[in-house]
């Protein structure tokens, strides 16, 4: 049975360098002093937790923005690959690899030259500094990765279902949310998890174009990183990733009920 | 296909340049008052009310705690402004500014934590709001007009572009429990390296921190009346500091991971002493062994210390965006700051070096200064003012960390 | 295929949009590259900044130091996390639990892996603690330098452990699908598993691999915080040095800065080209063949 042996150890292998770093966060966010060569702390402290819960960053405004605008980013960035997979599957046209490169474009940017340059031009449309300028900003980041977890699936799939809804006298509207649309659902998970990703850990391009106005919980989690206090860096870390995380299991429970709910 | 991305290119660069010819955004708008000319009374009546929004290092939660909390409060209470701080980089609020500036905009920028080469860039390019100390009441109450830190920063001269918000001094600091005698001078490091082998180093330029290690280190070595008025010309300077470089490299050996490599900010040194991998830390913060001692991250044993010649000294300044849409607030909450009740507030929470002349304060006030907790572990205030070194010119700075990037590094 | 339609338009309309925003921010750094930074008194345009920076040893040296991260994490991960892949579907864990905890890296910001790359790997990290106390080592000193180190491990590794995971997501749903149905039918078939696996799961599932790779090539390419934070003093990576330069109070320095950037657009842009026609001949040898 070689061959199962094999997938367990990768498995296993993953579980461990994943876990171990995320517990090494935990135990990090209570420790004032952990001096060379103890193997645990010498030193715990409360100090941590309390500023990340009563301090004047102020973390339920932050959850709540920052959520708010991933998952604004995951729907219309989902939304938008939608409609972009389908034009490449379903018409012939030229230009596509245009509009191909285009989706890709973003991935092509620095992220340092994509703040800034963003930054300039919204200032001449007047959204610097405002919300819709940073949800446009993460939107850009998120396309590509939508894009093409979208274009997959929707060529795996292919439009047959929906095709024989039309057949059968179905509009096109309720052809493509009833036939198609269940079968897409997997590719339409994957690109809002990833949206909601993407978004949720920008931190230089909501800096840069929201002007320090739109604040997220990376926006404070980054400087803390930076500014090497690691105790305070690995509370608001065990934050960020535990609220995105819960983010995703209550978003799939939902789903889940729903699915069960419809069918 | 190379057509294809030159045509995207082309089409890119007429999008951007259409954009600039546009670029007139909104001017400051409903601006009643004539600022620079108007009374203080004037000025704060503008202000109540409004929202002035403070940019800078957002890394220190104690001073975004003393920011949100004191500071917050007073100019709350006294004048009904709201204070929003924002974390951000020096060097982002300078890009973020000149972009504004470029295409002519109005800005959410009201004042800014700012000093040293960043004024002087800052001020050159015209991102500064200015003059405006010479309104504010307490700048004249409480701060002492000779004052070489008040008439210039890093020698650029401020001309009431930005008033002093707190003083930094460079101090070095070791534990005591492991390292018993500390170095007195560049020549006691240089054995103490020895003898300490791996477990010295100092932050790689541009650092703030590490730049002002280097630069004390010329100044004892090569004197600093010589640089007042250097030229900022590579040779030339690399000429003065030549004993300095000669130090440096051999002083490389003794060095974590031989000199061929330095950690990136004075943050990574500080953990790393913390963790016992260093036996000797620096920081710009004069009393930041207490609040490390305090917080449980060094032991009880660690010690601040100078060399006998003295340390770099400059001092942070609050400056004023030029495209603030809020210019009276922040002149307002930029008088507060230097109130006397805020500055002593600011010596014992934060415990940094005030910036009001102890002369100018009336005997309660000086008594309230007096009797602040500094902590363990740290130098007296007096103590500190006495081994204080002037700054070095602002524009001889980045030529020094070219110097040290090129003749140094690996050597 | 349908030909083109009203339809068509509207479904393209927002990504264009959204591409004019991108090409405009594009096309205004490029510009800044060029000297044209009219609040800094710079005018005019000119290709003088590039030449100034390729005749730069420094910019050289980083170019190659950043190729060869970027080269060296996006194989390993790609390889690894197509591993990695296979064997979440090989066990049918392509839901629950332990795709959870394949998502926490890549949710984990690049600052964090480099925390616990710190808090791990360096010399008095966690593993050098575990071999003082298994008496392998007695002092720090003596335990491995893997960060700082001039060839970078210390951020490819970060990157691997980011980016492998990443890898294993993105091509999860694709590789479900293709084995559930396909891979499923070879094996019916009489084929091994891994036979079955590298004959069909594997080549068809080959679109979401490469595009992962390229798209962990050009991030690594461009990428920041890792190189700055984990990295050597000399040489610098190409996205540390044009920071360094874009930082620097000099604001007239600015077009510097940007000619490295500019640099890195354009090298990811000829990446991106290759990766293209590369792919299109491996389709059509792969459509020849089966």
């Amino acid at each position: 049975m070689r061959r199962s042996i094999v997938p367990r150890l990768i498995l296993a292998l993953t579980a461990a360098c994943i876990v171990i770093p995320a517990a090494l966060l935990a135990v990090w966010s209570f420790t004032a002093r952990w001096p060379w060569p103890n193997l645990l702390p010498e030193r715990y402290t409360p100090r941590t937790v309390s500023e990340l819960l009563f301090g004047s960053a102020k973390l339920s405004r932050l959850l709540g923005s920052s959520i708010a605008l991933a998952a604004a980013v995951a729907v219309l960035g989902t939304a938008i690959a939608v409609l972009t997979a389908r034009a490449e599957a379903l018409y012939r046209f030229r230009g596509k690899e245009l509009i191909r490169l285009g989706s890709w474009l973003p991935l092509l940017i620095p992220g340092t030259v994509f703040a800034i340059g963003f930054h300039m031009v919204l200032l001449r449309l007047g959204l610097a500094d405002t919300v819709a300028g940073v949800l446009l900003v993460h939107l850009v980041a998120a396309l590509p990765y939508c894009i093409t977890i979208m274009a997959d699936v929707t060529r795996a799939v292919g439009f047959g279902l929906e095709e024989q809804a039309a057949v059968l006298g179905t509009g096109p509207f309720r052809a493509f949310f009833y036939a198609a649309l269940p079968s897409l659902l997997p590719g339409v998970l994957s690109s809002m998890s990833m949206a909601f990703t993407l978004s949720y850990s920008q931190y230089f391009t909501t800096l840069i174009v929201g002007g320090g106005r739109v604040k997220t919980l990376a926006l404070v989690l980054v400087p803390y990183i930076q500014g090497g206090d690691r105790a305070l860096a690995s509370v608001y870390a065990a934050a960020f990733t535990g609220s995105a995380l819960a983010v995703f299991g209550i978003f799939e429970w939902i789903i889940y009920k729903v699915q069960r709910g419809g069918t | 296909m190379k057509r294809l991305l030159t045509t995207l290119l082309a089409l890119a660069m007429a999008l951007s340049l259409a954009a600039c010819g546009g670029g007139n955004g909104g001017g400051p708008a409903g601006n009643s008052l004539d600022l620079s000319s108007a009374a203080w009374e004037d000025i704060v009546e503008e202000a109540r009310g409004t929202t002035v929004t403070f940019y800078g290092w957002g890394g220190d939660e104690n001073r975004n705690n003393w920011l949100n909390g004191d500071v917050a409060e007073y100019v709350k209470e006294r004048y009904d402004i709201t204070l929003d701080v924002v974390g951000m980089n020096i060097e982002d609020i300078l890009a973020k500014l000149s972009s504004e500036k470029e295409a002519a905009a109005q800005g959410s920028i009201d004042m800014i934590w700012i000093n040293g080469e960043n004024f002087y860039s800052a001020k050159e390019n015209g991102l500064l709001y200015g003059p405006f100390t010479h309104q504010l009441p307490n700048m004249d109450k409480y701060i002492d007009p000779e004052d070489p830190e008040t008439l210039a920063d890093f020698s650029m001269p401020i001309e009431g572009y930005e008033a002093p918000y707190a003083k930094a001094q460079m101090v070095l600091y070791l534990d005591t429990a492991v390292t018993p005698n500390a170095p007195a001078s560049a020549g006691e490091l240089m054995t103490f390296c020895q003898e300490n082998p791996g477990k010295v180093t100092y932050p790689a330029l541009p650092d703030f921190t590490g730049s002002a290690f280097i630069r004390n280190i010329v100044y004892e070595l090569c004197g600093w009346e010589q640089f007042q008025d250097m030229e900022a010309d590579y040779d030339t300077v690399k000429a003065a500091v030549q004993p300095a470089i000669d130090y440096l490299v051999e002083l490389n050996p003794y060095l974590w991971n031989q000199g061929s490599t330095f950690p990136e900010s004075s943050n990574t040194v500080d953990t790393m002493f913390a963790d016992g991998e260093l036996v000797m830390s620096m920081s710009y913060g004069p009393f930041s062994v207490s609040t490390g001692i305090d917080q449980g991250l060094y032991t009880e044993t660690t010690q601040t210390f100078v060399f006998d010649k003295g340390t770099i000294g400059n001092t942070n300044y609050m400056g004023i965006a030029f495209n603030s849409p809020n210019k009276a607030g922040a002149m307002v909450v930029i008088d507060a700051i230097l109130s006397a009740e805020l500055q002593l507030s600011q010596y014992a929470t934060l415990r940094e070096l005030p910036v009001v002349d102890f002369d100018r304060l009336s005997a309660g006030e000086q008594e309230a200064f007096g009797q602040v907790d500094l902590g363990q572990g740290v130098l007296t205030q007096e103590d500190l003012l006495r081994h204080r070194l002037p700054e070095m010119p602002a524009k001889l700075v980045p030529v020094i960390e070219e110097i040290w990037l090129n003749e140094v590094v690996g050597k | 295929m349908k030909k083109p339609d009203f339809t068509l338009i509207l479904l393209l309309l927002p990504l264009a949009l959204v591409t004019a925003l991108v090409l405009a921010a594009c096309g205004a750094v490029l510009l800044q590259s060029l000297g044209h930074v009219p609040a800094f008194g710079l005018a005019g345009l000119t290709l003088g900044y590039y030449r100034d920076v390729f005749h730069d040893p420094d910019f050289l040296g980083a170019l190659a130091v950043s190729l060869s991260i970027a080269l060296k994490s996006a194989i390993l991960a790609a390889a690894l996390g197509t591993a990695l892949c296979a064997a979440l579907v090989a066990r049918r864990k392509t839901g629950g639990p332990m795709v959870y905890l394949v998502r926490f890296p890549i949710l984990a910001p690049h600052a964090v892996a480099a925390l616990f790359a710190i808090l791990l790997l360096s010399q008095t990290g966690l593993l050098a603690r575990l071999a003082c106390a298994l008496g392998l080592i007695s002092d720090f000193p003596q335990f491995p330098q893997l960060l700082y180190t001039p060839g970078y491990e210390g951020a490819i590794l970060a990157y691997l452990w980011k980016e492998i995971p990443f890898v294993a997501y993105f091509s999860l749903a694709l590789m479900s699908s293709v084995s559930a149905t396909l891979g499923e039918a070879a094996q019916n078939l009489g084929a091994s598993p891994l036979r079955a696996f590298f004959t069909v799961t594997l080549p068809l599932s080959l679109p979401a691999i490469s595009k992962a790779f390229l798209i962990i090539f050009i991030f690594a390419f461009g990428g920041y915080e890792l190189p700055m934070l984990l990295g050597a003093t000399l040489p610098k990576a190409l996205p540390v040095q044009a920071h360094l330069t874009y930082m620097s109070p000099e604001l007239r320095d600015r077009p510097y800065a940007m000619a490295m950037y500019g640099t890195i657009l354009i090298l990811s842009a000829a990446m991106a080209r290759l990766y293209a026609l590369l792919t299109r001949r491996l389709m059509k040898k792969l459509g020849g063949t089966v």
